[in-house]
């Protein structure tokens, strides 16, 4: 191990990715060219709802330069139907069958409906425009309430109605107590408006089936090849055996970028049936109108609470709007139920949801797909406040569980052993100095200026508290192989899939470091089924526990393995070698040192080692999350809203972040300004709008959805906070996904308390400047 | 449908192609001199990856048709290090982790090279200014603002906050 002076986690090491993302050198997915490679483009839905009567390819297939028009129906006989890799989010949920392109229907605008392959990208939009597709118009179901009304028009007929999943009241604790003790109920009808990832690089992938082998080589911008690969072999009916998925460099995803979709399996089943490689890459309309989208709730909420601002239980009624084709949506309700209660002392609860299927796009994962329970409790906490007229720092402080008291477990169940909520509370109000600020903000308000400031708190199972029974990883233990090279370099080989989040870098520190060998002595291999471990991939925040636990101590095993081979050569035993400068001697005897490429050399070579030592130097590592924990931190905005224009300045954004270990600073950093970011745009800007009779989509470009630029998103102060250690050796928590859960309901607390004066009370998340000027009364109510 | 021959030079090299006028600079870049380190983010010129510097002006190439770019000298992200060696601008954003995913960064990178030559020694809000043009949607953009301030002679640490 690395003196500590010396050690690389806990530094802002420069990232070993930049070089060539610098340089333009980089592979993502659109850079892959195969040789005969072919181009694909759907002709895809302009309705909402709408039965199919008729396709005719005729015109199509006669343009030159068209290999392959394929319809749905000719898709259909050439692929499993199916949720596919959709369906993994849904496991028990009711699930309706569906094509791989559209067949009987087209269930939202976008929706696949032909495939065209053609010589080049140009030719196969050409001849989109040539494929005539007839079109019954249905009633299209686009809110809530049309998909709840019984007589509306089922979209998919197998399951009768559009309500996919109505889940009975669960009930925590004395709920009716609870409201009959209480001196107090605040009630609000509060609503996530739906948003999206909008990674810069759109979806693609490039599909090449081998006619000789009968292997299909997929090369995909995917967040986890494993997964992807699962999809492509069902979905294709093919053995795993005989799909290899391949990953580069990955332009984001934030959630997006899981499994194989439609559009990837009709590209893999046209390959297979031509024996030509087909790429697919996703432009930018489509990927706005079609690739999914996220965060469409609605919530009912009561809150019986105390004068003193005790939060005695909360009786809270969910509806999720799914989209079209059922996936993750689905199940999120659970999440939400056991997440909703957060770091605070809540006396009791009562939980119901309904998910509901519209025709508008698919539900998808996006950073922190859970966050609506953030979102609600930390809005009503505000609006608690307001009803009492107290300080909304006071009312958490009140609540929030404090470490080393009881009750040291979520109403929901699980432990909160380790939660840093009330450290953080503590520390954004000592950096705020929130008195002074209600000075400042008083006089400002005597000059007709309006200031706002809003904080919110925030935990996240990043990896988790330890399970019975098993470790602190949620979502199943990860895997590693680690293997000594012969020129003296470590090669590392993840199942993570990074696309973004530098993993080439951070898991590198943590294995040069616990090894034993220089930074660039480590090279970190990912986004290969044929060599990478199984596992899920890279998501809900658990890459730094899991891979950097399981780095940490598959490096502890490959130096072992190395010592024991090392002593044979040296006739010594294990415990007296040392490592030092690349080279292993026996402690004390530095000048007959071996190098380690020479350790692993003689390895390889018969005889030199006995027989159980023969062969790669490699070890294959596994972390179940240890002793896991929470990440969790609170957010502070300072922010003046201008009541003649609506526009909101945020003149101050802060952050106290507790992630445990930091293994890289900057790298973290990052993380949380990312996700501040994406936060800040879902409330100022963005906003995936449909009209709500036709279900046309009315954001699809970039002047209509709007995502946030250098001159909307202001500088983030950042203060970490380290845990107490809870595991011996793995202390580092997950913080992908935190900025984007908690920035919203900041935001939107200190908007609500700038306008304080109107009587403006927030009870949606999306606040652009002509909302706002609705709020104030500025101008009249979109009706 | 008839092409066209299309001579030009790119990052410092005379280059030629026969292309249907439709084709946008950006797929010829990209598709016909291999040129994959130009990236296309929206294919409507709002998202800045595909900036390159056009006669030293930086142009949407997703925008520009190639033919447009005949006896242009073209200065791709591919352009910017010498010999391998990353120059100063590449140099303070690896030092400033200023990029994640790096699907944006060519844009970037071009767009910001145009700036620092009009400009040695740009301000914070003009380097806002400046790139509020190109969408980043990983770093939140401060990275890439203290980037930018280092490649112009600052040390790269972030200033005081403003209040």
């Amino acid at each position: 191990m690395q003196n500590i002076a010396e050690r690389y986690t806990g530094a802002s090491v420069k990232r070993s990715e930049d070089p060539r993302i610098l340089t333009g050198t980089g592979c993502y997915v659109d850079d892959v060219r195969l040789p005969g490679m072919l181009h694909a483009a759907f002709v895809r839905s302009p309705s909402a709802h709408a039965r199919i009567t008729g396709v005719d390819v005729t015109e199509a297939r006669k343009l030159p330069g068209v290999i392959a028009v394929l319809t749905g129906e000719e898709l259909d006989a050439l692929t499993v139907r199916g949720p596919g890799a959709a369906g993994m989010f849904s496991a028990g949920l009711p699930m309706p069958s569906f094509s791989v392109l559209a067949t009987d229907k087209v269930r939202l605008v976008g929706d696949p409906v032909v495939l065209v392959v053609a010589e080049s990208r140009y030719l196969a939009e050409d001849a989109c425009e040539l494929v005539v597709v007839d079109y019954e118009e249905l009633p299209a179901v686009i809110t809530q309430e049309q998909a709840l009304d019984p007589a509306g028009p089922p979209i998919f007929e197998d399951l009768g109605s559009n309500v996919l999943v109505r889940s009975p009241v669960a009930t925590f604790g004395d709920v009716e107590g609870a409201f009959a003790r209480a001196d107090r109920v605040v009630r609000a009808e509060l609503r996530q408006h739906r948003h999206q990832n909008v990674p810069m690089e759109c979806r693609g992938v490039v599909c090449s089936f081998d006619l000789g082998s009968g292997e299909l080589t997929v090369y995909s911008a995917t967040q986890g090849v494993h997964i992807a690969r699962t999809g492509f072999a069902t979905q294709l009916d093919m053995p795993l055996e005989k799909v290899r998925v391949l990953a580069g460099d990955i332009g984001g995803s934030f959630g997006l970028k899981l499994g194989a979709a439609r559009e990837d399996i009709a590209c893999a089943a046209a390959s297979r049936r031509l024996g030509r490689p087909i790429r697919w890459i996703e432009d930018r309309s489509e990927n706005l109108t079609a690739s999914g989208q996220a965060r469409d709730e609605s919530f009912e909420v009561e809150a019986a609470i105390s004068n003193e601002g005790h939060i005695l239980g909360l009786r809270v009624k969910m509806i999720i709007d799914t989209g079209a084709y059922p996936g993750l949506g689905g199940m999120l309700p659970e999440a939400v139920k056991g997440m909703i209660p957060g770091p605070y002392k809540i006396g009791a609860l009562s939980f119901e949801s309904t998910a509901v299927i519209t025709n508008k796009a698919s539900y998808i994962a996006y950073r922190g797909p859970w966050a609506s329970e953030t979102w609600v409790r930390e809005r009503m906490i505000d609006l608690i406040a307001k009803e009492l007229a107290m300080e909304p720092l006071e009312v958490r402080l009140r609540n929030v569980v404090t470490r080393g008291e009881p009750p040291l477990q979520m109403l929901t169940g699980r432990s909160l052993v380790g939660v840093t909520s009330r450290e953080s509370l503590d520390r954004i109000a000592a950096l705020v100095d929130v008195e002074a600020f209600r000075r400042r903000q008083a006089e400002a308000r005597a000059q007709g200026r309006y200031l706002g400031l809003g904080l919110a708190t925030y935990i996240e199972a990043a990896p988790g508290p330890r399970t019975p029974g098993g470790g602190g990883g949620i979502m199943g233990p990860e895997q590693m192989r680690l293997r000594l090279e012969e020129d003296g370099t470590v090669t590392v080989f993840t199942s993570q899939m990074p696309h973004g989040q530098s993993h080439q870098t951070t898991l590198a520190q943590i294995a040069a470091d616990e090894f034993g060998v220089p930074f660039d002595q480590v090279r970190v291999v990912v986004g290969d089924t044929d060599v990478v471990p199984m596992g899920f991939g890279t998501g809900g925040s658990r890459s730094a526990t899991m891979a950097g636990g399981v780095s940490l101590h598959g490096a502890r095993a490959l130096r072992a393995k190395v010592f024991e081979v090392a002593a044979h050569l040296f006739e010594a035993s294990p415990e007296d070698m040392d490592l030092a400068a690349g080279a292993v001697s026996v402690r004390g005897v530095p000048a007959r040192a071996v190098p380690l490429g020479e350790i692993a050399r003689a390895a390889h070579e018969p005889g030199r080692v006995p027989r159980d030592l023969e062969g790669d130097l490699e070890v294959t590592a596994e972390y179940d999350g240890g002793e896991g924990g929470w990440a969790g931190g609170t957010h502070a905005a300072i922010v003046e809203v201008d009541v003649e224009t609506g526009q909101v300045r945020i003149e101050r954004y802060l952050v106290a972040e507790d992630c445990g270990v930091l293994i890289n600073p900057a790298i973290v950093e990052g993380q949380v300004r990312g996700g501040v970011a994406q936060g800040i745009g879902a409330v100022l800007l963005e906003r995936s709008a449909y009209d709500p009779d036709s279900g046309q989509y009315l954001s699809s470009t970039f002047m209509d959805y709007l995502i946030p630029t250098a001159c909307e998103i202001p500088r983030i102060e950042i203060e970490h906070i380290e845990t107490v250690p809870l595991d011996a050796d793995v202390n580092f928590r997950g913080v992908g996904e935190g900025g984007m859960i908690i920035a919203p309901p900041t935001l939107c607390n200190a908007i609500e308390d700038a306008l304080s004066p109107m009587g403006v009370r927030v009870t949606e998340q999306h606040l652009p400047p002509c909302r706002i000027l609705e709020l104030i009364g500025a101008i009249a109510l979109d009706p | 449908m008839s092409t066209f021959d299309v001579e030009l030079t790119v990052n410092g090299t005379p280059r030629q192609g026969s292309v249907e006028p439709r084709r946008t600079l950006a797929d010829f870049l990209r598709e016909d001199l291999g040129l994959t380190g130009t990236h296309l983010g929206c294919e409507h010129g709002v998202c800045g990856a595909c900036t390159v510097l056009v006669n030293g002006e930086p142009a949407r190439s997703c925008l520009m048709l190639a033919v447009q770019a005949r006896g242009a000298d073209i200065l791709t992200v591919e352009g910017l290090a010498n010999n391998g060696v990353m120059n100063p601008l590449q140099q303070a954003m690896w030092e400033s982790h200023g990029f994640q995913c790096g699907f944006c960064t060519p844009g970037f990178l071009m767009q910001i090279t145009a700036l620092l030559v009009e400009n040695p020694n740009p301000g914070e809000e003009e380097i806002r200014e400046a790139l509020s043009g190109n969408l980043c949607r990983c770093t939140g953009y401060e990275s890439i603002v203290n980037g930018v301030l280092r490649a112009a002679g600052h040390d790269g640490s972030p200033p005081e906050p403003r209040h």
